[in-house]
């Protein structure tokens, strides 16, 4: 055997398009994001018993742990978590039908409803545990529907879904902008999240493009990505504060 | 006059898409309603696939947030926060966002009822005509005097309507309540500000301006007066790039979800509040050296380290933290009012910003901008005026009690005993959108539309430098068969006729609020301006409101605040027990967030439940009692009992437990109902001296039960406490 090393794509070169900053100092951990989400992304609610056995689709979440105990007791930077979109998933190889695949376009690690058939290796496989997985068609009753968004497929039983960085207004914006014969400039557009976060902790760009506000920011020292030492690449970017 | 008017003209009268720059007018009031389109018949105007965005303002609490709500084909779709609203610049907390689930739900008032026994479940549909004579015959048959409105803290167009409607008719003057102005002890605020200041106004405090921030209760990132605001401010004092980054210390006995953002939590003796804040001002104004102020001087540090728990030396080192900064402030708020001394110590915490002379300044402490049509501030009744008007219903003084945005059989604590004066009341209506306790207990409920069905106004109290008055129109056709209560009031008036009709002598609601809006036209500093009314209406729909250019906040007259004398007593606390009892207000539900569905699935920031109410209780406590999490327990006061399970809460102290508020209801809708219990039903009738109920002033008892029931939460079991770990 032999494997050209130089034709080997080391996932390291795989640049990321669009990524999120997220300022853990001044996350309150106010629950406007997930609420911003789950109304942008038609999210299910799944009630009292089966969020109880850890099935609620929050996209994004906020975690908090506990430090110390009393009265030296400290509640940690509020931490929000999300699809990180890594640029080398750990969700993706392991998807026997090709449901959750890397955009070339975006960058971007997509999931295909119609083609999951619910093995949830994805789930399992995920470092972030951000993947949640429709175990029931959840009833929203009527007139309940009518809020949801157009843009945004509403899955069913048997399908994994997560967070998409709002693909549909990234696609929007890149729409009206091609329409205008112009480039999508950076903070014409955000994420739900990042829309609502009443502190703005939450920024969300292009971080391919070194100019722009997400990737300024990226580059302050005290950045961290999650668990960078599984080789994930993930695009977001946390400040843990202090 | 045509109800339906088409969407095409609507948009002309109030659109805010990128492309409206000139806005069209010569719309009149009849100009009311949008029509919801079936996606089948695409309107002219739309395409598949293309949005239309309507300004409006938020109602699911009083701060008055603007709003953008993008709607597709006649459906509200997504709120977002208005940009240019200088209150919440674009932002929205969660609560904002899930007003959809209360817009599309599905148990909401759907036609004009008539109750045919109070409490019960059976109902008769009426319409509209019987529904206004109603309200007609109550007007007319009763004396003024024996007629009364009870109002929510917002909208506020609807209370100025009453008000007007009120003077002009003898009517008693609308009462205005909500459990949020409670818990934020908002008379407390207002009073004490009197005292020190000379004026009752709403403190601002610029917590964004600030490098040192002691709050003292304060939960001002969860529900505290403002929130999307202060939020904004907490930021801002975070904010290392352009300056030092900014110190918060928070002295409360629970650790809160504001709590939870401090650099250090004080976990003080609940009562013992004043006593510390003096004895902060007396360390630090030893440690600024000069004479010592009358303010501090009979203070004692050592009795305050022991009474309240704290250590002398980390009192010393918080007073020098204090005094070593020229921009520290400090925040009187929540559970340190809500006690029997609680305007004790508004006033001692706010002494303390004479330390740092921040009065006016940035970093400091403000008079609250009035809005653009406002006075002076008007506070919402405290708990104690609201026993006022429970006695004039005992009394049989009221025979006709309105009913509007407040649910005051939930929101008020049960030993205030509104419903059993409600029994001494001939005639209740109620004008809400929800089947709540109170429409329960109501002989009829004439629906209002939603409020993002709804025009109106709401002044921004505190939170914006800038007066501003948000504006609300319609983002959607009404869904039901409601109608505007301010509608239903004129109709009402014009049909008892004599005084009532003079009182209100508009077509409609519209034509109401032109009418209050008429004097802001061509105000100087305006925001926006207009030669004649229709096109001002249509910029104030387009934007959403009207503010005033530049700050108008007042600076408080603080020359002999330190020359004073403070009372360091302790709060009293009544009932016997051992613990001391802490009803928050849920950050996530707050007062009627309840009946929302993706609101009760939104996990509670510092504990991560959903769906319920829990107890936290101190690991300690709970180990030395024998309780683990989940366990039922009850929990006794002298005003009631209930049973919740326990929450085993790391950062509580150990002679305190604490009771999110917010769910136990038995009405209010299927997401509401039969969930969890409320804490409410705890409190006893007892006040501090400004009028606000001492909601944190009462010692319970705990009981065990045997019973578990598990909590949903967000957070894995696995490591809280060594569960799943084998070494619990």
């Amino acid at each position: 055997m032999d494997i050209k090393i130089s034709e080997v794509k080391l996932s390291e070169e795989q640049a990321g398009k669009w990524g999120l900053v997220i300022d853990q100092d001044i996350c309150t951990g106010c629950q406007a994001c997930v609420a911003a989400c789950a109304m942008e992304n038609n999210l299910s609610f799944v009630g009292e018993e089966d969020s109880g056995y850890g099935r609620s689709m929050h996209w994004i979440r906020i975690e908090r742990f506990w430090e110390g105990e009393y009265p030296e007791v400290k509640m940690t930077p509020n931490q929000p978590m999300m699809c990180q979109q890594c640029g080398s998933a750990p969700c993706e190889p392991v998807c026997p039908v090709f449901a959750t695949v890397h955009s070339e376009a975006e960058q971007l690690n997509l999931q295909v409803y119609n083609r999951c058939v619910g093995t949830r290796y994805c789930a399992n496989n995920c470092p972030y545990q951000v993947r949640s997985f429709n175990w029931r068609d959840y009833e929203r009753p009527e007139p309940l529907p009518n809020q949801l968004n157009p843009d945004v497929t509403v899955r069913r039983r048997g399908v994994m879904e997560k967070c998409t960085f709002c693909i549909q207004r990234i696609h929007q914006a890149q729409d009206q902008a091609k329409a205008e014969g112009r480039e999508v400039v950076d903070g014409e557009f955000t994420t739900a999240c990042a829309q609502a976060c009443p502190a703005s902790a939450i920024i969300f760009g292009r971080v391919d493009d070194p100019e722009s506000l997400v990737s300024q920011l990226g580059r302050r020292s005290h950045g961290v990505k999650h668990l960078e030492e599984l080789g994930t690449l993930p695009n977001v970017t946390y400040f843990k504060g202090g | 006059m045509s109800e339906k008017f088409s969407r095409r003209d609507f948009l002309k009268l109030a659109g805010v898409g990128a492309a409206t720059t000139a806005v069209l007018t010569g719309c009149g009031p009849a100009s009311r309603y949008v029509k919801r389109e079936p996606y089948m018949q695409m309107p002219e105007y739309n395409y598949n696939g293309q949005s239309t965005y309507y300004a409006t303002t938020c109602r699911e609490c009083a701060a008055g947030c603007g709003l953008i709500v993008r709607t597709v084909q006649g459906r509200a779709i997504k709120t977002e926060g208005n940009v240019n609203n200088p209150l919440n610049l674009g932002k929205t907390c969660a609560r904002g966002q899930a007003t959809l689930h209360g817009l599309y739900n599905p148990d909401r008032v759907m036609d004009p009822l008539k109750r045919n026994s109070r409490g019960g479940e059976s109902t008769e549909v009426m319409d509209w005509e019987a529904a206004i004579q109603v309200v007609a015959d109550a007007l007319k048959n009763n004396k003024p005097e024996e007629i009364a409105f009870l109002m929510g803290m917002a909208p506020d167009h609807l209370f100025d309507l009453a008000t007007d409607f009120a003077n002009a008719t003898g009517i008693n003057a609308p009462v205005r309540f909500g459990a949020l102005g409670m818990f934020e002890a908002r008379a407390t605020l207002s009073k004490a500000s009197e005292n020190l200041f000379g004026e009752a106004s709403l403190p601002f405090f610029d917590v964004g301006g600030a490098q040192v921030v002691f709050s003292f209760g304060a939960n001002f990132l969860e529900t505290w007066l403002s929130p999307v605001s202060y939020t904004r401010g907490f930021a801002s004092l975070r904010e290392s790039k352009t300056k030092q980054r900014g110190t918060f210390v928070q002295f409360e006995s629970r650790m809160s979800q504001t709590g939870g953002k401090a650099d250090e939590w004080i976990p003080l003796r609940p009562g013992s509040e004043a006593l510390v804040a003096l004895a902060i001002g007396r360390l630090a104004s030893e440690s600024r050296g000069g004479p010592m102020p009358r303010a501090f001087s009979s203070v004692d540090p050592l009795e305050a380290a022991s009474k309240s728990g704290i250590k002398l030396e980390t009192l010393e080192h918080l007073a020098e933290m204090f005094a070593g900064s020229n921009n520290a402030l400090a925040i009187p708020g929540g559970a340190a009012l809500g006690q029997s001394n609680g305007l004790a110590v508004a006033e001692a915490v706010l002494a303390l910003n004479a330390i740092s002379d921040n009065f006016g300044k940035p970093g400091g402490v403000y008079f609250s901008a009035l809005a653009p049509n406002q006075a002076e501030y008007q506070g919402p009744a405290s708990a104690k005026e609201m026993v006022e008007l429970i006695q004039k219903m005992f009394d049989g003084k009221i025979k006709v009690l309105f009913v509007h945005g407040v649910n005051p059989l939930f929101e008020l604590p049960t030993s205030l005993e509104f419903g059993g004066a409600s029994k001494y009341v001939s005639q209740i209506i109620s004008f809400a959108t929800f089947p709540d306790e109170t429409v329960r207990e109501a002989d009829y409920v004439f629906p209002d539309h939603h409020g993002l069905e709804s025009w109106g106004y709401q002044r921004v109290t505190t939170g914006s430098a800038q007066p501003v008055l948000s504006g609300a129109q319609p983002v959607v056709s009404p869904y039901y068969n409601t109608r505007a209560t301010a509608d239903v009031l004129i109709a009402a008036a014009q049909l008892a006729g004599g005084i009532f009709a003079e009182a209100l002598p508009f077509k409609d609601e519209v034509e109401f609020l032109q009418s209050k809006a008429a004097s802001l036209m061509n105000a100087a500093d305006g925001s926006i301006s207009a030669a004649d009314i229709n096109t001002f209406m249509a910029y104030f729909q387009q934007h959403g409101g009207y503010w005033k250019l530049s700050d108008a906040r007042g600076i408080p007259n603080a020359v002999d605040v330190l020359n004073r004398n403070f009372s360091a007593e302790e709060a009293q606390f009544e009932g016997e027990g051992e613990f001391f009892f802490v009803p928050f207000v849920s950050p996530t539900l707050a007062e009627a967030g309840a009946n929302k569905p993706w609101l009760q699935e939104l996990p509670d920031p510092t504990t991560t439940v959903m769906w319920n109410t829990w107890v936290e209780m101190n690991p300690e406590t709970a180990h030395e009692l024998g309780i683990e999490n989940d366990d039922v327990v009850k929990i006794i006061s002298e005003a009631g009992e209930l049973e919740v399970p326990v929450y085993v809460y790391p950062a509580i102290r150990p002679d305190t437990i604490a009771m999110p508020f917010g769910q136990g209801h038995t009405a209010y809708g299927r997401y509401a109902e039969q969930r969890g219990v409320n804490p409410a039903d705890l409190l006893g009738q007892h006040f501090n001296e400004a009028g606000d109920l001492a909601f944190a002033g009462m010692k319970v008892k705990i009981e065990k039960t045997g019973k578990k029931q598990p909590l949903s939460r967000l957070e894995s079991m696995m490591g809280v406490y060594g569960i799943g770990l084998g070494e619990e």
